[in-house]
């Protein structure tokens, strides 16, 4: 028996780091672009692991949790979800996550989900055993509220009776296992005792999980698993962009992880103290290929002068329009810019203008009071001297 | 700047000019009106601004008039590092040349000539303060506008900072001003002078409170659609809730609705038994009613009774009442019948009585008419009397007239005879008689007769004489004519039958008679018929009054008696009244016997009336008593009056029993308290209906909620907040950036704008003290000044006061424009420096003050390479003071033409060829150019 295991599809998200849309700016603009963009490479994703499903004959297709970013997303997003789905060939169950929560708000009983959702895709929002084919059982832990009280697999898992012979077991929930997030205070984390325990004495056969964004597999048992995002959403995420296609006995699970996801989110950490640190960044950042599907957040560490400073601006604005967002993280970065002699003396003033120079470059610099107003006022004088008059 | 020299030719009034002024120190042009002392100034103007091709207005005023020539310029300058000789013709054949000496030659025409001055001008020479120092002519000499001006920037800037001697060239420091400038308009883009944020700042202010609005109207969305969803479930587990209490409740309800049946039931005994109760007392009420019934109808048998005895008593009384009624009648009709009779008796005589009086009347009335008769006949027989006089009567009035007329014409027709005719007068003397014409005449002595001819006439005295007297022809036809007349007369009498006139008239006369006697007895008709209208009427009346007294016989109006005497008349009539009056009072009293006999009558009547009445109520009342009677003896032989008393007592004693019975019953009843059974089962019911309404609005909360969900699931708040999120984070980059930036601007702009003012404050030292030096020459030691940040003097203190630079005498501020002038020019470093030009000024200056701005004047320029002076002036006696002055004299220059004309000798020294030293003025006569 053969089935794609995926999670997390986020329909409807949008990231801030793509930049928002300028206030009265026609649609299309440079930012709401790649906010577009990104929405539609989450539903090429979608359509991508529909296709894969189809080639590798996939039974059906389970999806743990999560396939919209919210409840409340518009019904835009639920046409263009449907319209994905309707592409797919095999069967699809959804199961409601943390984001999607089969609560009275719940996206799929919606009357625009509903209404155009396809025949062959079960929302899996009640609880318990559901067959979804001869000999095929997936077993639904889905959310109820978005602060559920208890291991929602566990109960599952309790109430459980041994499977009739012959018959694989799926569970299909939505969280982190405990092992993974060791949270005392949260308490719908997963037991993975009983997690084990089920798949010791073959109640399940195999546990997909969601809500991880990253693939990931058990140390003890290899039939518990997170299939990950099939496409990135986050910087921290480890390994985003991938579905799993599982090969399932009653005894072991054979998966192949396929890689669906085509956009990086990038974190790139950085030291400037010389200009050759300058050019060295200058050349990493051109040195990406797909900038258009790529977006990187910078965290810069070191001491420049008003002079690089003005030509790291540059070089970043110029790259800043190739990729999809160039984000210099502020609380992580410890750049410090301090004016030095050579940028007092390209000011070349005389008389009271050099007096004042000569104040504000005490205050920039870091014997001083290191102030940051000093220090674009100075930048800004070296803009105004260089302005021909 | 220097100027070496300067050279005009057909310039305004000057034909050809050259004038070399001295390298440093003070130059004075000195010269009379309209010499062309100014025009020197203006000329170096338009060489150095106007190009060749200009035709500005100050250029078309500098052509000479008459000639065909343009003005000329030409100049020799140094400034900078250079030297050159530049010269600009205008208007005819434009012209431009320079020359350049030094550092290397070079040779330019044209617009490149302008142009490389122009640049060598703007790279060495301030062009500003070389019009800041120049005091014009007829103006004030007022305050120089010194602040900013770069070469005495620099050179205050060179002495604030102490004098660094000049040893490396500094770079300008005005370069510094527009920095401040820039920081300025580059902090406007930020904020207004007022600090109002604008622009950019504005615009991410207004970004941001829009984004802050947006995300917060975002934010309660999703808040609202979590709390409704919060709302459901906790809306379903209240109907759930619910549920169980109800399904609760209903076991307690049916317990009570049980015992509450039961109750019910035994209720209805007793309801049943108090019915029964109040029927048995209903029923012994009917018993004693009844009982009642039988005393009463005895009692009215017995009233009966008595009523009738009454009534028959009533009428018996009536009778004799009655019959004295009956009696009184008879008495009053008898009366009446005599009153009747005697009443018609009287009445009778009255009438004859007035019947007597009437026909006595009568007779009276006969007796006139009778008379009245007699009368009109009387008249009547003389009327027809009368009319027969006057029918017999032929003349009437108008043939009298034609009578009369005849008989006077005959008369006068004899009255013409006789006058006509011979007299005959006789005479005699004595008593004699004669005959005339066959009469005897008597004539007395004396007396004399004449006697008219007519006819013949003859007088004879008897026997004596005859004489016949004739008369002649004429005498003859008058006698004719009086025959005639008298023949006319007599036929006309004979006409009217009457003999002669007199009988006419004496007809005439009876004829009047007649008629006025028929007048009267028509007058005594009219009289007689008065009231009658014609004599038949009359005796119509009369035999009226005959047939009225009975007398048929014949009218007879002799035969009548006479009428009765009025005494009998007046007797008759006393009769009649005195009868009348009888017969009233007769009738009288017959009308009283009538009215008693009727009041008798009404009284019978009324007394039968009330007998019926009365015998009508006796015999009602009778059958009134005969009827109960018999009522009574019916229902005592229906049911006995013992009977009816044994009936009531047995029907109380069982209304008794059933009352005491329902107390019995009721009373255990209220032992079980039924009202708390009740009140308890009605509350379990209103608690029933509170659940029942309690789900019923869970119910209908839950559907409310579920249909906001539902709308709020195709807002897409998700999204919307999201968007709004990621705006209000750019938004808050965004303003972070540009309120940075802004600050920026302020910060640098705060900082260069404090060192500018501080380094203003520094220049203004050494000005002071340049200025002061030269002004403590004009007016003491005492003096000192205050000069603001502009370099203007404010205030001067002499003698300890101090006086506003506006309120100083406009000697004393020509005065100290002068040596700001000269100080400036005293501070600037030689190679920046200009000349001061100062045409005719000082016009308010005393000659005390005069020498010694003299002494000012040296001052300034003593010292090495300090800078020209150039004074303009008509008065040179103003400028003797100055000790080291070269002084210029200024001749008029005048084309060569004008001289001839003017027959002026040419001056001495003409020909010989003057030394260029500097303070001369070459003005060589020479061939008028072509053209």
């Amino acid at each position: 028996m053969r089935f794609v295991h995926t999670a997390d599809w986020q329909l409807g998200m949008t990231r801030r780091v793509l930049g928002a849309r300028p206030p009265k700016e026609a649609a299309g603009g440079l930012t709401g672009e790649a906010q577009a963009r990104f929405a539609q490479a989450r539903l090429d994703a979608v359509s991508a692991l529909g296709r894969l499903a189809d080639e590798r004959g996939a039974d059906f297709v389970l999806v743990c949790g999560d396939v919209f970013e919210s409840n409340l997303v518009g019904p835009d997003v639920v046409a263009r979800a449907c319209e994905a789905l309707g592409s797919f060939r095999t069967p699809v169950l959804l199961l409601p996550g943390n984001h999607d929560p089969a609560d009275a708000a719940c996206v799929f009983r919606r009357p625009d989900f509903v209404r155009r959702c396809p025949p062959y895709v079960t929302v899996l929002d009640t609880p318990g055993v559901h067959e979804v084919a001869p000999g095929v059982e997936v077993v639904a832990a889905p959310w109820r509220s978005k602060h559920p009280l208890t291991d929602l697999v566990g109960e599952q898992l309790a109430a459980l009776g041994p499977a009739s012979p012959g018959t694989l077991r799926v569970l299909a929930g939505h969280g982190e296992l405990d092992v993974l997030d060791p949270d005392d205070d949260e308490p719908a984390r997963i037991r993975r005792d009983g997690v084990l325990a089920a798949l010791a004495d073959g109640r399940v056969h195999y546990v997909a999980l969601g809500d991880r964004h990253s693939a990931w597999t058990d140390d003890a048992d290899d039939r518990i698993r997170h299939a990950g995002t099939p496409e990135v959403t986050d910087f921290d995420e480890v390994d985003p962009g991938h579905v799993l296609v599982v090969d399932l006995d009653d005894r072991a699970a054979q998966v192949v992880i396929e890689t669906v996801g085509r956009w990086r989110f990038l974190r790139h950490d950085a030291r400037l103290d010389t200009d050759e640190d300058l050019e060295a960044l200058d050349a990493w950042l051109a040195a990406h290929p797909e900038k258009e599907r790529t977006a990187v957040r910078l965290a810069l560490v070191g001491t420049v002068s008003l002079r690089q400073r003005s030509r790291l601006d540059d070089l970043l604005a110029a790259h800043d329009h190739a990729f999809a967002a160039v984000e210099v993280l502020a609380q992580h970065s410890e750049l410090a810019t301090v004016p030095d002699d050579a940028d007092l003396d390209d000011l070349d003033l005389h008389g009271f203008a050099a007096d004042a120079a000569s104040e504000l470059f005490a205050a920039a610099s870091p014997g001083g009071a290191a102030d940051d107003e000093a220090r674009d006022a100075l930048r800004l004088l070296h803009r105004l001297v260089g302005t021909p008059r | 700047m220097r100027l070496h020299r300067i050279r005009l030719r057909d310039f305004r009034g000057v034909h050809d000019r050259e004038v070399t002024l001295a390298e440093r120190g003070v130059t004075v042009l000195q010269g009379d009106n309209e010499v062309g002392k100014t025009s020197t100034v203006a000329a170096l103007d338009l060489l150095f601004d106007a190009a060749d091709s200009s035709r500005r207005l100050e250029i078309r005023q500098a052509q000479p008039a008459g000639v065909d020539a343009g003005p000329e310029v030409e100049a020799e300058v140094s400034t900078g590092p250079y030297r050159f000789v530049y010269r600009k013709r205008w208007l005819r054949r434009p012209r431009t040349e320079l020359t350049v000496i030094a550092p290397a030659a070079e040779q330019l025409t044209g617009a490149d000539a302008h142009a490389r001055v122009s640049a060598i001008l703007d790279e060495t020479m301030d062009r500003v303060l070389w019009r800041g120092l120049r005091v014009e002519q007829h103006t004030a000499v007022g305050q120089a506008d010194l602040g900013g001006q770069d070469a005495l920037t620099r050179a205050l800037d060179r002495a604030a900072s102490g004098g660094t001697g000049g040893t490396a060239p500094r770079p300008d420091p005005s370069v510094d001003d527009g920095l401040v400038e820039r920081a300025v308009e580059e902090l406007r883009r930020y904020r207004t002078p007022s600090g109002r944020a604008t622009g950019e700042l504005r615009t991410a202010e207004v970004r941001l409170a829009a984004a802050e609005t947006e995300y917060e109207r975002c934010r309660a969305a999703l808040e609202a659609v979590e709390r409704d969803v919060a709302a459901r479930d906790r809306l379903d587990a209240d109907a759930a809730a619910v549920r169980t209490r109800r399904r609760a409740h209903a076991a307690e309800v049916a317990e009570l609705e049980d015992r509450w049946a039961g109750l019910q039931s035994r209720l209805r005994e007793v309801e049943t038994a108090r019915g029964r109760a109040v029927l048995a007392r209903e029923r012994a009420d009917a018993a004693r009613e009844r009982r009642e019934a039988r005393d009463a109808l005895v009692g009215a048998v017995d009233a009966d009774a008595a009523v009738v005895t009454q009534a028959t008593e009533a009428l018996a009384a009536h009778a004799d009442e009655h019959a004295a009624a009956r009696d009184e009648r008879e008495a009053r009709r008898t009366a009446d019948a005599a009153a009747r009779e005697a009443s018609t008796a009287a009445r009778q005589q009255a009438d004859e009585a007035a019947r007597a009086v009437s026909a006595a009347r009568d007779r009276a009335e006969l007796a006139d008419l009778a008379e009245r008769l007699r009368r009109v006949e009387d008249a009547t027989a003389g009327l027809q009397r009368a009319e027969r006089v006057l029918a017999a009567t032929t003349v009437d009035a108008d043939d009298l007239a034609d009578l009369e007329d005849l008989a006077r014409d005959l008369m006068r027709a004899e009255a013409a005879r006789d006058a006509a005719a011979a007299r005959v007068e006789l005479t005699a003397p004595e008593a004699l008689t004669v005959e005339v014409d066959g009469e005897t005449v008597m004539l007395a002595p004396g007396e004399t007769r004449t006697l008219p001819v007519a006819g013949s006439r003859a007088v004879s005295l008897p026997g004596v004489l005859e004489v016949r007297v004739r008369p002649g022809l004429d005498e003859a036809g008058r006698d004719d004519a009086v025959r005639e007349r008298a023949r006319e007369l007599a036929e006309r009498c004979e006409d009217l039958g009457v003999a002669d006139l007199e009988a006419a008239r004496a007809a005439r006369r009876g004829a009047d008679d007649a008629a006025r006697r028929a007048e009267e007895h028509r007058a005594a008709l009219a009289r007689e018929l008065a009231g009658h209208g014609d004599a038949a009427a009359l005796r119509a009346a009369h035999d009226a009054v005959r047939e009225r007294l009975g007398e048929t016989g014949p009218a007879d109006l002799f035969s009548l008696a006479e009428p009765a005497p009025q005494a009998d008349v007046s007797a008759l009539r006393r009769a009649s009244d005195a009868a009348r009056e009888a017969g009233d009072a007769a009738a009288r009293r017959a009308d009283e016997t009538a009215a008693a006999c009727r009041a008798a009558e009404d009284a019978v009547r009324d007394a039968d009336t009330r007998a019926a009445v009365l015998t009508e109520r006796a015999a009602d009342a009778r059958h009134a008593h005969a009827r109960r009677a018999e009522e009574l003896r019916a229902a005592r032989e229906a049911e006995a009056d013992a009977d009816l008393a044994a009936a009531e007592d047995e029907r109380l004693v069982q209304a008794r029993e059933a009352e005491r019975e329902h107390e019995s019953l009721a009373a255990a009843l209220a032992d079980d308290d039924p009202d708390t059974v009740e009140v308890r089962v009605v509350n379990a019911r209103a608690v029933d209906e509170r659940l029942a309404g309690e789900a019923t609005r869970l119910e209908r909360e839950h559907a409310e909620t579920t249909g906001r969900l539902q709308a709020a699931g195709l807002e897409g708040w998700h999204d919307q907040h999201a968007a709004a999120a990621t705006e209000l984070e750019s938004a808050v980059r965004d303003h972070d950036a540009v309120a940075r930036r802004a600050a920026a601007a302020q910060r640098l702009h705060d900082t260069l704008a404090r060192h500018r003012e501080r380094v203003r404050r520094s220049y203004v030292a050494p000005f002071r003290a340049q200025v002061e030096r030269l002004a403590r020459i004009v007016f003491g030691s005492s003096l000192s000044l205050e000069i603001d940040e502009d370099l203007r003097i404010t205030h001067r203190t002499l003698d300890g006061t101090t006086v506003a630079f506006a309120a100083l005498s406009s000697g004393a501020q020509e005065q100290l424009g002068l040596c700001a002038r000269l100080a400036c020019a005293a501070l600037v470093d030689p190679s920046d420096g200009v000349p001061v030009v100062i045409d005719d000024a000082l016009g308010h200056t005393d000659p005390e003050r005069l020498s010694r701005l003299g002494a000012v004047f040296t001052a300034a320029t003593a010292a090495d390479g300090a800078a020209q002076v150039i004074v303009l002036t008509c008065t040179p006696e103003r400028y003797h003071g100055i000790g080291a002055a070269t002084v210029v004299p200024l001749a008029p220059s005048r084309r060569p033409g004008e001289r001839e004309r003017d027959r002026e000798a040419p001056p001495a020294g003409v020909d010989d060829t003057p030394a260029r030293a500097p303070g001369t003025v070459v003005d060589l006569p020479r061939a008028p150019r072509a053209g």
